[in-house]
Protein backbone atom coordinates (compact mmCIF):
# COMPACT_ATOMS: atom_id res chain seq x y z
CA UNK A 1 0.00 0.00 0.00
CA UNK A 2 1.58 3.34 -0.84
CA UNK A 3 1.48 6.27 1.01
CA UNK A 4 -1.00 9.29 1.92
CA UNK A 5 -3.95 8.70 4.14
CA UNK A 6 -3.94 9.58 7.95
CA UNK A 7 -2.01 7.30 10.74
CA UNK A 8 0.50 4.97 9.94
CA UNK A 9 0.74 1.97 7.35
CA UNK A 10 1.45 -0.44 10.49
CA UNK A 11 1.90 -0.01 14.47
CA UNK A 12 5.31 -1.14 13.86
CA UNK A 13 5.29 2.11 11.91
CA UNK A 14 3.55 4.66 14.65
CA UNK A 15 6.14 3.99 17.06
CA UNK A 16 8.51 5.40 15.16
CA UNK A 17 6.22 8.37 14.76
CA UNK A 18 7.93 11.79 16.21
CA UNK A 19 7.22 12.46 19.40
CA UNK A 20 3.85 13.72 20.60
CA UNK A 21 3.90 17.89 21.29
CA UNK A 22 0.14 18.72 21.94
CA UNK A 23 -2.04 16.84 23.58
CA UNK A 24 -6.11 17.36 23.94
CA UNK A 25 -8.33 16.94 26.85
CA UNK A 26 -11.94 17.85 27.64
CA UNK A 27 -12.30 19.69 31.12
CA UNK A 28 -15.79 19.92 31.96
CA UNK A 29 -17.45 21.87 34.53
CA UNK A 30 -21.16 19.95 34.24
CA UNK A 31 -22.14 18.91 38.15
CA UNK A 32 -19.34 21.42 39.78
CA UNK A 33 -21.81 23.92 40.43
CA UNK A 34 -19.74 26.33 38.09
CA UNK A 35 -22.14 27.51 35.11
CA UNK A 36 -19.50 27.90 32.49
CA UNK A 37 -19.26 25.31 29.41
CA UNK A 38 -17.51 22.58 29.27
CA UNK A 39 -13.74 22.95 26.87
CA UNK A 40 -10.87 20.80 24.77
CA UNK A 41 -7.97 22.19 26.45
CA UNK A 42 -4.70 21.93 24.40
CA UNK A 43 -1.82 21.02 26.65
CA UNK A 44 1.76 21.55 25.54
CA UNK A 45 3.52 18.35 26.16
CA UNK A 46 6.94 19.94 24.23
CA UNK A 47 9.54 19.61 27.06
CA UNK A 48 11.20 22.15 25.03
CA UNK A 49 8.80 24.72 24.67
CA UNK A 50 8.66 27.59 27.24
CA UNK A 51 4.26 26.59 28.39
CA UNK A 52 5.20 22.83 28.81
CA UNK A 53 2.98 21.27 30.90
CA UNK A 54 0.27 23.93 30.60
CA UNK A 55 -2.85 24.00 29.31
CA UNK A 56 -2.70 26.79 26.08
CA UNK A 57 -5.65 26.81 24.52
CA UNK A 58 -9.66 26.41 25.41
CA UNK A 59 -12.30 25.75 23.55
CA UNK A 60 -15.68 26.30 24.59
CA UNK A 61 -18.82 24.39 23.51
CA UNK A 62 -21.08 26.48 22.76
CA UNK A 63 -23.50 26.02 25.41
CA UNK A 64 -23.63 24.35 29.15
CA UNK A 65 -24.43 20.82 30.37
CA UNK A 66 -22.84 18.90 27.67
CA UNK A 67 -20.68 16.92 30.15
CA UNK A 68 -17.88 15.77 27.61
CA UNK A 69 -16.65 12.29 27.79
CA UNK A 70 -14.86 10.24 25.62
CA UNK A 71 -13.57 11.52 22.32
CA UNK A 72 -12.58 10.23 18.57
CA UNK A 73 -11.39 10.84 15.46
CA UNK A 74 -12.84 11.20 12.29
CA UNK A 75 -10.30 9.25 10.72
CA UNK A 76 -7.77 6.74 12.00
CA UNK A 77 -5.10 4.22 10.12
CA UNK A 78 -7.85 2.35 9.29
CA UNK A 79 -7.97 5.18 6.18
CA UNK A 80 -4.55 5.18 5.66
CA UNK A 81 -4.79 3.80 2.06
CA UNK A 82 -7.16 6.73 1.14
CA UNK A 83 -5.77 9.77 -0.10
CA UNK A 84 -8.37 11.81 -0.06
CA UNK A 85 -8.94 11.37 4.15
CA UNK A 86 -6.99 13.52 7.16
CA UNK A 87 -7.08 12.58 10.90
CA UNK A 88 -8.82 16.69 10.82
CA UNK A 89 -11.28 16.49 13.16
CA UNK A 90 -11.96 14.82 16.82
CA UNK A 91 -15.56 14.18 17.86
CA UNK A 92 -16.43 15.52 21.03
CA UNK A 93 -19.80 14.11 21.78
CA UNK A 94 -22.06 15.42 25.66
CA UNK A 95 -22.99 12.60 27.43
CA UNK A 96 -26.22 14.63 28.66
CA UNK A 97 -26.70 16.85 26.15
CA UNK A 98 -26.47 13.69 23.19
CA UNK A 99 -25.03 16.89 21.37
CA UNK A 100 -21.64 15.98 19.12
CA UNK A 101 -19.15 18.66 18.84
CA UNK A 102 -16.99 18.35 15.37
CA UNK A 103 -13.62 20.37 16.17
CA UNK A 104 -11.25 21.28 13.60
CA UNK A 105 -7.52 20.09 14.93
CA UNK A 106 -5.76 20.55 11.99
CA UNK A 107 -6.34 24.16 10.76
CA UNK A 108 -4.32 25.50 13.98
CA UNK A 109 -3.20 22.73 15.77
CA UNK A 110 -2.54 24.68 18.71
CA UNK A 111 -5.86 26.57 18.87
CA UNK A 112 -8.49 23.99 17.44
CA UNK A 113 -12.03 25.20 16.28
CA UNK A 114 -15.29 24.14 16.79
CA UNK A 115 -16.54 22.72 12.78
CA UNK A 116 -19.93 21.84 13.23
CA UNK A 117 -22.34 20.46 16.49
CA UNK A 118 -24.71 17.22 15.74
CA UNK A 119 -27.60 18.69 17.90
CA UNK A 120 -28.92 15.91 20.35
CA UNK A 121 -32.65 16.61 19.94
CA UNK A 122 -32.00 15.66 16.39
CA UNK A 123 -29.75 12.39 17.33
CA UNK A 124 -32.77 11.62 19.70
CA UNK A 125 -35.51 12.38 17.57
CA UNK A 126 -33.76 10.50 13.95
CA UNK A 127 -31.92 7.24 15.56
CA UNK A 128 -34.14 7.10 18.95
CA UNK A 129 -30.66 7.19 20.95
CA UNK A 130 -29.16 9.04 23.56
CA UNK A 131 -25.84 8.73 25.70
CA UNK A 132 -23.37 8.82 23.27
CA UNK A 133 -19.84 7.23 24.40
CA UNK A 134 -16.95 5.68 22.15
CA UNK A 135 -16.07 7.25 18.76
CA UNK A 136 -14.83 4.83 16.31
CA UNK A 137 -14.25 5.96 12.60
CA UNK A 138 -14.80 2.95 10.35
CA UNK A 139 -12.96 3.64 6.95
CA UNK A 140 -14.66 6.65 5.84
CA UNK A 141 -17.73 6.61 8.09
CA UNK A 142 -17.90 7.25 12.04
CA UNK A 143 -19.86 4.99 14.53
CA UNK A 144 -20.67 5.82 17.99
CA UNK A 145 -21.81 3.70 20.91
CA UNK A 146 -25.27 5.07 22.13
CA UNK A 147 -26.06 3.95 25.53
CA UNK A 148 -29.73 4.22 25.70
CA UNK A 149 -32.79 5.30 23.99
CA UNK A 150 -34.44 8.63 23.89
CA UNK A 151 -35.73 8.44 26.93
CA UNK A 152 -32.33 6.66 28.59
CA UNK A 153 -33.82 3.12 28.89
CA UNK A 154 -31.21 0.39 27.91
CA UNK A 155 -29.51 -1.08 25.23
CA UNK A 156 -29.45 1.98 22.98
CA UNK A 157 -27.43 1.40 19.78
CA UNK A 158 -25.03 2.67 17.72
CA UNK A 159 -25.23 5.61 15.68
CA UNK A 160 -23.73 5.85 11.98
CA UNK A 161 -22.56 9.19 10.23
CA UNK A 162 -21.10 9.81 7.07
CA UNK A 163 -17.91 11.48 6.44
CA UNK A 164 -19.86 14.64 6.42
CA UNK A 165 -21.01 14.09 9.76
CA UNK A 166 -24.42 13.86 8.71
CA UNK A 167 -26.49 11.29 10.02
CA UNK A 168 -26.80 7.86 8.50
CA UNK A 169 -29.12 6.36 11.12
CA UNK A 170 -28.11 3.31 13.36
CA UNK A 171 -25.45 1.10 12.25
CA UNK A 172 -26.69 -1.74 13.64
CA UNK A 173 -28.84 -4.58 12.06
CA UNK A 174 -29.73 -5.96 15.83
CA UNK A 175 -28.74 -5.77 18.51
CA UNK A 176 -29.72 -9.55 19.72
CA UNK A 177 -30.16 -9.81 23.34
CA UNK A 178 -27.55 -7.17 23.83
CA UNK A 179 -29.24 -5.70 27.84
CA UNK A 180 -26.81 -2.92 27.92
CA UNK A 181 -23.89 -0.54 25.77
CA UNK A 182 -20.27 0.72 26.62
CA UNK A 183 -17.22 0.65 24.83
CA UNK A 184 -16.64 -1.58 21.49
CA UNK A 185 -13.45 -2.47 19.37
CA UNK A 186 -13.00 -3.76 16.03
CA UNK A 187 -10.52 -6.19 14.00
CA UNK A 188 -11.33 -6.17 10.73
CA UNK A 189 -9.02 -9.36 9.60
CA UNK A 190 -11.26 -11.53 12.09
CA UNK A 191 -14.49 -9.84 10.81
CA UNK A 192 -15.26 -9.19 14.35
CA UNK A 193 -16.31 -6.81 17.24
CA UNK A 194 -16.26 -6.98 20.61
CA UNK A 195 -18.77 -4.68 22.49
CA UNK A 196 -18.97 -4.38 26.60
CA UNK A 197 -21.63 -3.53 28.99
CA UNK A 198 -22.13 -0.23 31.14
CA UNK A 199 -26.22 0.39 32.41
CA UNK A 200 -29.19 2.36 31.04
CA UNK A 201 -28.56 6.12 31.54
CA UNK A 202 -31.96 6.41 33.49
CA UNK A 203 -29.42 4.06 35.67
CA UNK A 204 -25.64 5.46 35.64
CA UNK A 205 -27.46 9.32 35.51
CA UNK A 206 -28.01 9.53 39.17
CA UNK A 207 -25.38 7.81 40.40
CA UNK A 208 -24.05 4.65 41.63
CA UNK A 209 -25.91 2.47 44.10
CA UNK A 210 -24.52 -0.97 45.00
CA UNK A 211 -28.01 -2.87 45.52
CA UNK A 212 -28.88 -1.88 41.87
CA UNK A 213 -25.63 -4.06 41.11
CA UNK A 214 -27.51 -6.88 42.21
CA UNK A 215 -30.59 -5.64 40.98
CA UNK A 216 -28.73 -6.32 37.66
CA UNK A 217 -29.52 -2.97 36.18
CA UNK A 218 -25.43 -3.40 35.23
CA UNK A 219 -23.95 -5.27 32.65
CA UNK A 220 -21.85 -8.18 33.17
CA UNK A 221 -21.68 -9.69 29.66
CA UNK A 222 -19.32 -9.12 26.54
CA UNK A 223 -20.80 -9.31 22.93
CA UNK A 224 -19.18 -10.71 19.56
CA UNK A 225 -20.25 -9.30 16.81
CA UNK A 226 -20.37 -10.38 13.02
CA UNK A 227 -18.85 -6.92 11.71
CA UNK A 228 -20.33 -7.35 8.35
CA UNK A 229 -23.17 -8.01 9.06
CA UNK A 230 -23.79 -5.86 12.08
CA UNK A 231 -25.50 -7.61 14.40
CA UNK A 232 -24.08 -9.70 17.99
CA UNK A 233 -23.58 -13.40 17.00
CA UNK A 234 -22.31 -14.64 20.69
CA UNK A 235 -22.04 -13.60 24.16
CA UNK A 236 -19.74 -14.24 26.98
CA UNK A 237 -21.45 -14.46 30.74
CA UNK A 238 -18.89 -13.15 32.75
CA UNK A 239 -20.87 -13.23 36.08
CA UNK A 240 -19.15 -12.00 39.62
CA UNK A 241 -15.70 -12.15 37.37
CA UNK A 242 -17.09 -9.67 35.09
CA UNK A 243 -19.35 -6.85 37.10
CA UNK A 244 -19.29 -3.45 35.11
CA UNK A 245 -17.16 -5.08 31.38
CA UNK A 246 -16.13 -1.17 30.73
CA UNK A 247 -13.19 -1.04 28.32
CA UNK A 248 -12.48 -3.65 25.54
CA UNK A 249 -8.82 -3.21 23.69
CA UNK A 250 -7.61 -5.77 20.67
CA UNK A 251 -4.01 -5.98 20.26
CA UNK A 252 -3.33 -3.45 17.48
CA UNK A 253 -1.72 -6.53 15.32
CA UNK A 254 -4.60 -6.78 13.23
CA UNK A 255 -3.56 -10.28 12.58
CA UNK A 256 -4.21 -10.73 16.43
CA UNK A 257 -7.28 -12.19 17.62
CA UNK A 258 -6.58 -11.48 21.14
CA UNK A 259 -8.42 -8.66 23.34
CA UNK A 260 -8.64 -7.38 27.16
CA UNK A 261 -11.53 -6.05 28.87
CA UNK A 262 -11.43 -4.07 31.96
CA UNK A 263 -14.40 -5.20 34.53
CA UNK A 264 -14.57 -1.86 36.73
CA UNK A 265 -16.38 -3.44 40.08
CA UNK A 266 -14.65 -6.52 39.81
CA UNK A 267 -11.59 -4.93 39.11
CA UNK A 268 -10.78 -7.77 36.53
CA UNK A 269 -8.73 -8.33 33.26
CA UNK A 270 -10.50 -10.44 31.22
CA UNK A 271 -8.66 -11.69 27.92
CA UNK A 272 -10.41 -13.64 25.22
CA UNK A 273 -8.60 -14.53 21.70
CA UNK A 274 -9.69 -17.24 18.85
CA UNK A 275 -8.81 -21.10 19.45
CA UNK A 276 -6.97 -23.32 16.74
CA UNK A 277 -10.49 -24.75 16.26
CA UNK A 278 -11.61 -21.20 15.59
CA UNK A 279 -13.83 -20.66 18.94
CA UNK A 280 -13.99 -17.76 20.69
CA UNK A 281 -12.61 -17.92 24.62
CA UNK A 282 -12.21 -16.07 27.35
CA UNK A 283 -10.62 -16.06 31.12
CA UNK A 284 -9.37 -13.81 33.82
CA UNK A 285 -5.81 -13.26 33.61
CA UNK A 286 -5.82 -10.10 36.32
CA UNK A 287 -7.71 -9.78 39.78
CA UNK A 288 -7.06 -6.88 42.09
CA UNK A 289 -7.87 -7.49 45.20
CA UNK A 290 -10.35 -5.20 47.36
CA UNK A 291 -8.60 -3.16 49.92
CA UNK A 292 -10.09 -2.51 53.87
CA UNK A 293 -10.81 1.00 54.47
CA UNK A 294 -10.18 2.18 58.00
CA UNK A 295 -13.82 4.26 58.11
CA UNK A 296 -15.89 2.19 55.43
CA UNK A 297 -18.03 -0.73 56.35
CA UNK A 298 -17.61 -2.45 53.02
CA UNK A 299 -13.58 -2.92 51.23
CA UNK A 300 -12.81 -0.52 48.62
CA UNK A 301 -12.89 -1.76 44.85
CA UNK A 302 -10.02 -1.22 42.65
CA UNK A 303 -13.01 0.01 39.81
CA UNK A 304 -10.41 -0.72 36.84
CA UNK A 305 -12.31 2.24 34.73
CA UNK A 306 -10.09 1.61 31.43
CA UNK A 307 -7.37 -0.23 30.36
CA UNK A 308 -4.67 0.35 27.86
CA UNK A 309 -2.29 -1.88 25.15
CA UNK A 310 0.87 -0.02 24.38
CA UNK A 311 1.68 -0.17 20.91
CA UNK A 312 3.51 -3.03 20.44
CA UNK A 313 0.91 -5.05 22.11
CA UNK A 314 3.87 -5.69 25.09
CA UNK A 315 2.24 -3.99 27.66
CA UNK A 316 -1.32 -3.67 29.57
CA UNK A 317 -1.88 -0.43 31.33
CA UNK A 318 -4.68 -0.16 34.16
CA UNK A 319 -6.15 1.98 36.90
CA UNK A 320 -7.82 1.50 40.07
CA UNK A 321 -9.57 4.78 40.84
CA UNK A 322 -10.72 4.02 44.07
CA UNK A 323 -7.29 2.72 45.37
CA UNK A 324 -5.15 5.17 43.78
CA UNK A 325 -2.71 2.72 41.95
CA UNK A 326 -1.62 2.87 37.95
CA UNK A 327 -0.11 -0.62 36.75
CA UNK A 328 1.83 -2.05 33.76
CA UNK A 329 1.41 -5.60 33.35
CA UNK A 330 3.67 -7.29 30.98
CA UNK A 331 1.22 -8.99 28.50
CA UNK A 332 3.99 -10.76 25.85
CA UNK A 333 2.01 -13.86 27.17
CA UNK A 334 -1.45 -12.90 27.25
CA UNK A 335 -2.65 -15.90 30.04
CA UNK A 336 -0.42 -15.05 32.01
CA UNK A 337 0.34 -10.81 32.56
CA UNK A 338 3.07 -9.99 34.89
CA UNK A 339 2.77 -7.22 36.91
CA UNK A 340 5.88 -4.74 35.93
CA UNK A 341 5.10 -0.86 37.44
CA UNK A 342 3.33 0.51 39.53
CA UNK A 343 2.17 4.02 40.85
CA UNK A 344 0.50 5.61 43.43
CA UNK A 345 -1.40 8.91 42.73
CA UNK A 346 -4.69 9.96 44.98
CA UNK A 347 -7.24 7.51 45.60
CA UNK A 348 -8.99 6.61 48.50
CA UNK A 349 -6.32 4.42 50.65
CA UNK A 350 -4.09 7.68 51.59
CA UNK A 351 -0.81 6.41 49.67
CA UNK A 352 -0.29 9.19 47.53
CA UNK A 353 -2.48 12.12 49.02
CA UNK A 354 0.00 15.08 47.18
CA UNK A 355 1.71 14.81 43.80
CA UNK A 356 4.28 17.39 42.14
CA UNK A 357 3.03 19.07 45.04
CA UNK A 358 -0.67 19.08 44.26
CA UNK A 359 -3.24 17.78 46.81
CA UNK A 360 -4.75 14.85 44.76
CA UNK A 361 -9.19 14.85 44.48
CA UNK A 362 -9.71 11.33 42.54
CA UNK A 363 -7.53 8.88 41.45
CA UNK A 364 -6.05 7.70 37.90
CA UNK A 365 -8.78 7.35 35.74
CA UNK A 366 -8.46 8.22 32.21
CA UNK A 367 -4.57 7.68 30.53
CA UNK A 368 -3.29 8.27 26.85
CA UNK A 369 0.19 6.83 26.49
CA UNK A 370 2.55 8.32 23.73
CA UNK A 371 2.74 5.86 20.47
CA UNK A 372 6.51 5.02 21.48
CA UNK A 373 5.01 3.32 24.59
CA UNK A 374 7.27 5.97 27.05
CA UNK A 375 4.84 8.22 28.20
CA UNK A 376 1.71 7.96 30.01
CA UNK A 377 -0.36 10.67 30.68
CA UNK A 378 -2.88 9.96 33.08
CA UNK A 379 -6.27 12.18 34.78
CA UNK A 380 -8.28 11.90 37.59
CA UNK A 381 -11.77 12.70 37.21
CA UNK A 382 -14.51 9.85 35.81
CA UNK A 383 -17.90 11.21 35.24
CA UNK A 384 -19.05 14.00 37.38
CA UNK A 385 -21.72 11.75 39.25
CA UNK A 386 -19.42 9.70 40.22
CA UNK A 387 -16.84 11.85 41.37
CA UNK A 388 -19.07 13.71 43.38
CA UNK A 389 -20.65 10.58 45.34
CA UNK A 390 -16.75 9.45 46.03
CA UNK A 391 -14.28 12.12 45.50
CA UNK A 392 -16.77 14.82 46.63
CA UNK A 393 -13.77 17.43 47.48
CA UNK A 394 -12.88 17.44 43.33
CA UNK A 395 -15.64 20.28 43.62
CA UNK A 396 -13.15 22.90 45.03
CA UNK A 397 -10.19 20.82 43.64
CA UNK A 398 -10.80 19.97 39.88
CA UNK A 399 -8.96 17.53 38.11
CA UNK A 400 -5.40 16.89 37.33
CA UNK A 401 -3.03 15.62 34.77
CA UNK A 402 0.37 14.24 35.70
CA UNK A 403 2.73 12.01 33.58
CA UNK A 404 4.24 8.75 34.08
CA UNK A 405 7.50 7.95 32.57
CA UNK A 406 7.38 3.90 31.54
CA UNK A 407 10.26 1.64 30.21
CA UNK A 408 9.18 -0.03 27.49
CA UNK A 409 11.91 -2.10 26.84
CA UNK A 410 12.81 -3.54 30.68
CA UNK A 411 9.05 -2.83 32.14
CA UNK A 412 8.87 -0.35 35.50
CA UNK A 413 7.08 3.11 35.29
CA UNK A 414 8.01 6.13 37.53
CA UNK A 415 6.04 9.30 38.19
CA UNK A 416 7.66 12.16 36.18
CA UNK A 417 8.39 15.23 38.72
CA UNK A 418 8.21 18.27 36.35
CA UNK A 419 4.97 17.45 34.48
CA UNK A 420 1.82 18.58 36.27
CA UNK A 421 -1.51 20.09 34.79
CA UNK A 422 -3.31 21.40 37.73
CA UNK A 423 -7.02 21.55 36.71
CA UNK A 424 -7.65 23.51 39.89
CA UNK A 425 -6.34 26.60 39.23
CA UNK A 426 -8.01 27.14 35.50
CA UNK A 427 -9.71 30.85 35.00
CA UNK A 428 -13.31 30.05 35.36
CA UNK A 429 -12.53 28.04 38.33
CA UNK A 430 -11.51 24.22 39.14
CA UNK A 431 -12.36 21.89 35.92
CA UNK A 432 -11.97 18.17 35.66
CA UNK A 433 -9.85 16.46 32.78
CA UNK A 434 -10.73 13.40 31.45
CA UNK A 435 -9.59 11.83 28.20
CA UNK A 436 -6.57 12.75 26.69
CA UNK A 437 -5.80 12.34 22.68
CA UNK A 438 -2.90 13.32 20.48
CA UNK A 439 -2.72 15.22 16.85
CA UNK A 440 -1.29 12.69 15.47
CA UNK A 441 -2.70 9.60 16.57
CA UNK A 442 -2.30 7.43 19.85
CA UNK A 443 -2.61 3.95 21.37
CA UNK A 444 -6.62 4.28 21.62
CA UNK A 445 -7.93 5.26 18.23
CA UNK A 446 -5.52 3.24 15.69
CA UNK A 447 -7.09 0.76 13.90
CA UNK A 448 -5.61 -1.51 10.82
CA UNK A 449 -7.38 -3.06 8.02
CA UNK B 1 -58.44 32.66 30.81
CA UNK B 2 -56.28 33.83 33.47
CA UNK B 3 -52.86 32.40 33.40
CA UNK B 4 -52.17 30.40 36.44
CA UNK B 5 -48.77 31.78 38.43
CA UNK B 6 -47.35 30.54 41.47
CA UNK B 7 -44.69 31.55 43.73
CA UNK B 8 -41.34 30.18 43.75
CA UNK B 9 -38.75 30.64 47.01
CA UNK B 10 -35.27 30.11 46.54
CA UNK B 11 -34.22 29.12 50.29
CA UNK B 12 -30.37 28.99 50.07
CA UNK B 13 -30.57 32.29 47.56
CA UNK B 14 -31.56 34.46 50.56
CA UNK B 15 -35.18 33.42 49.91
CA UNK B 16 -35.54 35.44 46.96
CA UNK B 17 -38.90 34.85 45.19
CA UNK B 18 -40.21 34.60 41.92
CA UNK B 19 -43.93 34.46 40.04
CA UNK B 20 -43.26 31.47 37.54
CA UNK B 21 -46.41 30.13 35.42
CA UNK B 22 -47.85 26.88 35.80
CA UNK B 23 -47.62 24.94 32.82
CA UNK B 24 -43.72 25.96 32.34
CA UNK B 25 -40.72 23.97 33.23
CA UNK B 26 -39.71 25.65 36.57
CA UNK B 27 -35.79 25.79 34.91
CA UNK B 28 -37.10 28.01 32.00
CA UNK B 29 -39.22 30.59 34.07
CA UNK B 30 -36.19 31.06 36.33
CA UNK B 31 -33.31 31.20 33.84
CA UNK B 32 -35.44 33.79 32.16
CA UNK B 33 -36.11 35.91 35.13
CA UNK B 34 -31.88 35.54 35.69
CA UNK B 35 -31.64 32.67 38.42
CA UNK B 36 -27.57 30.63 37.67
CA UNK B 37 -28.66 27.19 37.15
CA UNK B 38 -26.94 24.44 35.78
CA UNK B 39 -29.27 21.79 33.42
CA UNK B 40 -27.99 19.20 30.93
CA UNK B 41 -30.45 17.19 28.84
CA UNK B 42 -33.45 19.58 29.24
CA UNK B 43 -35.55 16.06 29.37
CA UNK B 44 -35.48 15.04 32.66
CA UNK B 45 -32.56 12.42 31.61
CA UNK B 46 -29.86 13.40 33.23
CA UNK B 47 -29.99 14.86 37.24
CA UNK B 48 -27.88 17.79 36.66
CA UNK B 49 -30.80 20.57 37.31
CA UNK B 50 -31.69 18.69 40.42
CA UNK B 51 -33.13 20.69 43.54
CA UNK B 52 -34.61 20.07 46.80
CA UNK B 53 -38.34 20.94 46.88
CA UNK B 54 -38.60 21.47 50.84
CA UNK B 55 -42.55 22.86 50.55
CA UNK B 56 -45.46 22.78 48.03
CA UNK B 57 -45.94 20.32 44.99
CA UNK B 58 -44.72 19.96 41.61
CA UNK B 59 -45.88 17.43 38.38
CA UNK B 60 -42.35 16.23 37.28
CA UNK B 61 -43.77 13.02 35.71
CA UNK B 62 -41.45 13.53 33.04
CA UNK B 63 -38.32 12.57 34.46
CA UNK B 64 -36.67 9.70 34.62
CA UNK B 65 -33.09 10.12 36.47
CA UNK B 66 -34.05 10.44 39.92
CA UNK B 67 -34.13 6.69 41.68
CA UNK B 68 -36.61 6.09 45.17
CA UNK B 69 -34.39 6.98 47.55
CA UNK B 70 -33.77 10.67 45.87
CA UNK B 71 -37.03 11.36 45.14
CA UNK B 72 -38.55 10.46 48.81
CA UNK B 73 -35.37 12.93 49.85
CA UNK B 74 -36.89 15.33 47.99
CA UNK B 75 -35.36 16.16 44.90
CA UNK B 76 -37.11 17.61 41.68
CA UNK B 77 -35.62 17.22 38.29
CA UNK B 78 -36.40 21.60 37.32
CA UNK B 79 -35.98 21.46 33.53
CA UNK B 80 -39.33 19.10 33.50
CA UNK B 81 -40.80 19.84 36.62
CA UNK B 82 -43.86 22.21 36.61
CA UNK B 83 -45.27 23.63 39.88
CA UNK B 84 -49.18 22.72 41.43
CA UNK B 85 -48.71 24.98 43.58
CA UNK B 86 -46.17 27.94 45.92
CA UNK B 87 -42.57 25.73 45.94
CA UNK B 88 -40.00 26.51 47.94
CA UNK B 89 -36.46 25.17 46.42
CA UNK B 90 -32.96 24.66 47.65
CA UNK B 91 -31.11 24.96 44.24
CA UNK B 92 -27.66 24.09 42.59
CA UNK B 93 -25.02 22.01 43.53
CA UNK B 94 -24.84 22.88 47.06
CA UNK B 95 -28.46 21.50 47.45
CA UNK B 96 -27.13 18.12 46.13
CA UNK B 97 -25.61 17.05 49.37
CA UNK B 98 -28.61 14.31 49.88
CA UNK B 99 -28.41 13.68 46.15
CA UNK B 100 -24.99 11.10 45.69
CA UNK B 101 -24.15 8.81 48.11
CA UNK B 102 -21.14 6.65 48.39
CA UNK B 103 -22.44 3.22 48.60
CA UNK B 104 -19.23 1.88 50.42
CA UNK B 105 -19.29 4.16 53.09
CA UNK B 106 -23.05 4.39 53.24
CA UNK B 107 -24.51 0.96 52.71
CA UNK B 108 -28.58 1.74 52.53
CA UNK B 109 -30.24 2.23 55.42
CA UNK B 110 -33.32 -0.80 56.00
CA UNK B 111 -35.68 1.62 54.99
CA UNK B 112 -34.09 2.40 52.13
CA UNK B 113 -33.98 -1.19 50.83
CA UNK B 114 -37.77 -1.63 51.18
CA UNK B 115 -37.99 1.14 49.07
CA UNK B 116 -35.60 -1.08 46.54
CA UNK B 117 -38.88 -3.26 46.71
CA UNK B 118 -37.85 -6.87 46.86
CA UNK B 119 -40.87 -7.80 45.73
CA UNK B 120 -39.99 -7.22 41.98
CA UNK B 121 -37.41 -9.61 41.78
CA UNK B 122 -40.05 -12.26 43.30
CA UNK B 123 -42.34 -10.83 40.91
CA UNK B 124 -39.94 -10.89 37.93
CA UNK B 125 -40.14 -14.90 38.28
CA UNK B 126 -38.05 -17.04 36.29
Amino acid sequence: MECCGPGFASPADAIKAPRETLLYTIAIYTGTGIQKPDYLATVDVDPESPTYSQVIHRLEMPGIGDELHHMGWNACSSCFGDAGMSRKYLLLPGVRSNNIHVVDTATDPRAPRLHKVIEGAEIRAKTDLSGPHTVHCLGSEIIISMLGDAKGEAPGGYLHLNDEFEIVGRWENSMGDIKFGYDFWYQPRHNVMFSSEWAAPNTFMPGFDLEEVGHLKYGRELHIWDFERREPVESFYLGEDGLLPLEVKFHHDPDSSHGFCGAALSSNVIHWWKDDAGKWRWEKVIDVENEPHPEWPIPVPGVMSAILVSMDDKYLYLNNWLHGDMRQYDISDPHAPVLTGQVWMGGLLGKAPEVNGVKMAGGPQMFQLSLDGRRLYVTTSLFSTWDNQFYPEIRERGGVMVMIDCDPLHGGMTLNPEFVVDFGREPNGPSRCHEARYPGGDCTSDIWL
Amino acid sequence: MAVTTYRVTLANRENATFEVVARRPLLESLREQGVDLPYGCKYGGCITCAAKLTAGIVDQRRQVALNKRQINAGYVILCVARPMSDVTLEIGVDSHGALYRNPFLDPLEPHDLRQASPHQRLDDGP
